[in-house]
């Protein structure tokens, strides 16, 4: 009895996990455990608030969108009325993929299988010869199944399976305020700059949150190609001048930002001059208007799998200055070691036409699955998968070193006047940004069904 | 009108694009770039959905995985030569199969080639093969007064909505 059985393992990873964590340990074998991840698919993705689609994707009538919740597929469709929805892409009759386009217009949804068909609310409007086959049932408890819950903030759709989840704005709680002063800079907000680029990496999708929570101090190495050809216009040591943020339990950022207004470096993350001209406090404080202005890059992670960039780029400099990339990115799992970049580069809405083309291409070469910063990013990535999926690390008790900026590790330093809401450290020299991403983790991971870990920090 | 290519233009270009493939997977891509690119080079990997017959082929209009012109190309040639471009450092192993090769003699002196393509790459001890299939459409024109073949539009179709490599960082 005293082998340590599959099940138990993800235990005593999570144990391993919340024992390590003070110290700014984390157990290797994280990034590639299979029960660990049977778990994550249950206890993280049917509950957490996931991201699904932007508004402007589904604008008009009818218009919809195959999204997926963990590596389950689900309609987010705009119907007849205006109003949003999340169904689950099953039939009632026989659990039948009723929708089979990524994107498109419908009235109705059809099971290829019977035929049975739902409107865009989901609800069952018929089947073939009706009256032979149903007739006297109940078609209005036969609709499509839709997520528990759905909400957007700033345009950006959300879903959860879990009716005891906790308010969209409960659950982003601090990190709304840094939503706010990306998306919310003026009364136009930002919309997609087309459909969204998908690849496949074998690694873990625990590697794309990690990292968009505010790994800063890899641009150095991994990233030195960037300043040889001229891509992006912070030199790397001013670069790590700025915040650290935990924004609320789960959920991270980071902004390399000027310490004054006097830095003639970009502002408000690149973007043109005469679109800043309209960024005001119409929806926003002067304090997140302050914040925005100072920050030539916000990265951060919405947890559990939605990140955020923003920051001045160029995929040819001798050609054309830098200028502000606004991606949005979901880390889709498809099992321990596979998951799906789903990218989205948005500009404002009243950029013009060459400014958004501008901002695309920028971002096409630079962050995305061919541009020079990001296809360096997934070779790192493979094989904190291969290690997490060894048997040495478990053998060995491998853990991972998250001690960077803890006290007594390197210059970073609490900062107690910061406007914005969390636990905000000066220089981005620090890692406490993934420990709060991996602390909500085990939290989540642990919760009993119907159980919500703390949503705010204690006040210290 | 646009015209079959008669046997010496198909020879010549079924040549231009076998040596094209050979300096890509040799990895002399500068030379690639100087010698066989336009100046004014359009360059693009449309990105595709699954869409409703009715709807077409699924490339959606405007966006795209690589959308490239000369200056960007460059970069990323400039980038794989620095001693940090990881992604290519041990390099990928290309080797690209172009077949069904279709020459079309254009009334504007252009000349339109249309080509499939399989990539196999490998890396490092890999022994499952990335593989992307597609077809090309590409535009070549005879420039330095007539002497030389260059790449003037490049435009690659991929089989593939998600696609199943890591990066974009080779040359199609």
């Amino acid at each position: 009895m005293t082998e340590t059985t599959s099940a138990s393992r993800a235990d005593k990873i999570l144990a391993d996990l919340a024992e390590g964590l003070p110290k700014g340990e984390i157990p290797a074998t994280l990034y590639g455990n299979r029960e660990l991840y049977e778990r994550e698919r249950r206890n993280i993705f049917a509950r957490c608030w996931v991201y699904l689609a932007h508004e402007s994707e589904i604008a008009a009538k009818g218009d919809y969108v195959l999204r997926k919740i963990g590596e389950d597929y689900f309609i987010v469709v705009r119907d007849e009325d205006g109003g949003v929805h999340v169904h689950f892409d099953a039939c009632r009759h026989r659990g039948v993929q009723i929708c089979r386009a990524d994107s498109g217009n419908t009235s109705h949804f059809r099971c290829p299988y019977h035929g049975w068909t739902y409107d865009t609310k989901g609800n069952l409007v018929g089947a073939p010869l009706w009256k032979n086959a149903f007739g006297g049932m109940d078609k209005g408890a036969n609709g499509l199944a839709g997520a528990a819950r759905v909400d957007s903030f700033h345009g950006l759709i959300f879903a959860t399976l879990d009716p005891t989840a906790p308010s969209l704005r409960d659950y982003l709680g601090g990190m709304a305020w840094y939503l706010d002063l990306l998306f919310g800079l003026n009364e136009h907000g930002v919309e997609v700059l087309g459909a969204p680029q998908r690849f496949v990496i074998d690694a873990n999708w625990k590697s794309g949150a990690d990292n968009f929570s505010g790994d800063d101090y890899h641009l150095g190495t991994l990233h030195k190609s960037v300043w040889e050809i001229g891509a992006f216009p912070v030199p790397f040591a001013a670069n790590m001048m700025g915040y650290h943020i935990q924004a609320s339990p789960g959920h991270s950022l980071s902004f390399s930002m000027a310490p004054n207004d006097d830095e003639p470096g970009p502002k408000f993350f690149g973007f043109p001059e005469r679109l800043t001209d309209t960024f005001d406090t119409q929806r926003i404080s002067a304090h997140q208007l302050d914040a925005a202005r100072r920050s030539r890059v916000l990265v951060g992670n919405v947890f559990p799998n939605f990140s955020i960039l923003a920051l001045p780029m160029t995929e040819d400099g001798a050609n054309f200055p830098p200028t502000a990339v606004l991606t949005i990115r979901v880390w889709q799992p498809l099992g321990e070691n596979k998951f799906e970049v789903w990218n989205w580069f948005c500009g404002y809405k009243n950029m013009t036409p060459a400014e958004k083309d501008r901002s695309y291409r920028a971002g096409l070469g630079t962050f995305s699955m061919g541009g020079a910063f990001e296809m360096d990013d997934t070779e790192p990535w493979i094989t904190v998968g291969r290690t997490g999926r060894s048997a040495a690390a478990e053998a060995l008790d491998f853990r991972l070193n998250y001690q960077m900026g803890m006290p007594g590790i390197g210059i970073s330093h609490p900062v107690k006047d910061w406007p914005g809401p969390g636990i905000v450290y000066w220089t981005r020299y620090e890692e406490g940004v993934q420990r709060n991403l991996f602390r909500f983790y085990h939290d989540m991971m642990t919760a009993a069904p119907g159980q919500w870990p703390a949503l705010g920090f204690e006040e210290s | 009108m646009s015209t079959a290519a008669d046997p010496q233009l198909q020879a010549e270009v079924t040549e231009w694009l076998f040596r094209e493939a050979e300096l890509l997977d040799d990895g002399f891509e500068r030379k690639w770039l100087e010698e066989m690119v336009s100046r004014d080079i359009v360059y693009q990997l449309p990105l595709r959905q699954t869409v409703e017959r009715a709807r077409g082929a699924g490339w959606v209009e405007g966006t795209y995985h690589l959308d490239e012109r000369y200056g960007s190309l460059n970069t990323r040639v400039a980038r794989n030569e620095t001693a940090y471009a990881w992604a290519e450092d041990p390099p990928s192993r290309i080797r690209h199969f172009v077949t069904n090769i279709r020459v079309t003699a254009r009334p504007d002196g252009l000349i339109g080639v249309r080509s499939n393509l399989l990539i196999y790459r490998t890396r490092q001890d890999a022994v499952t093969p990335q593989i992307l299939s597609g077809e090309r459409h590409d535009t070549l024109r005879r420039e330095d007064e007539g002497r030389v073949l260059r790449l003037l539009e490049r435009r690659v179709l991929l089989d593939l909505t998600a696609i199943g490599t890591h990066n974009l960082s080779i040359f199609f």
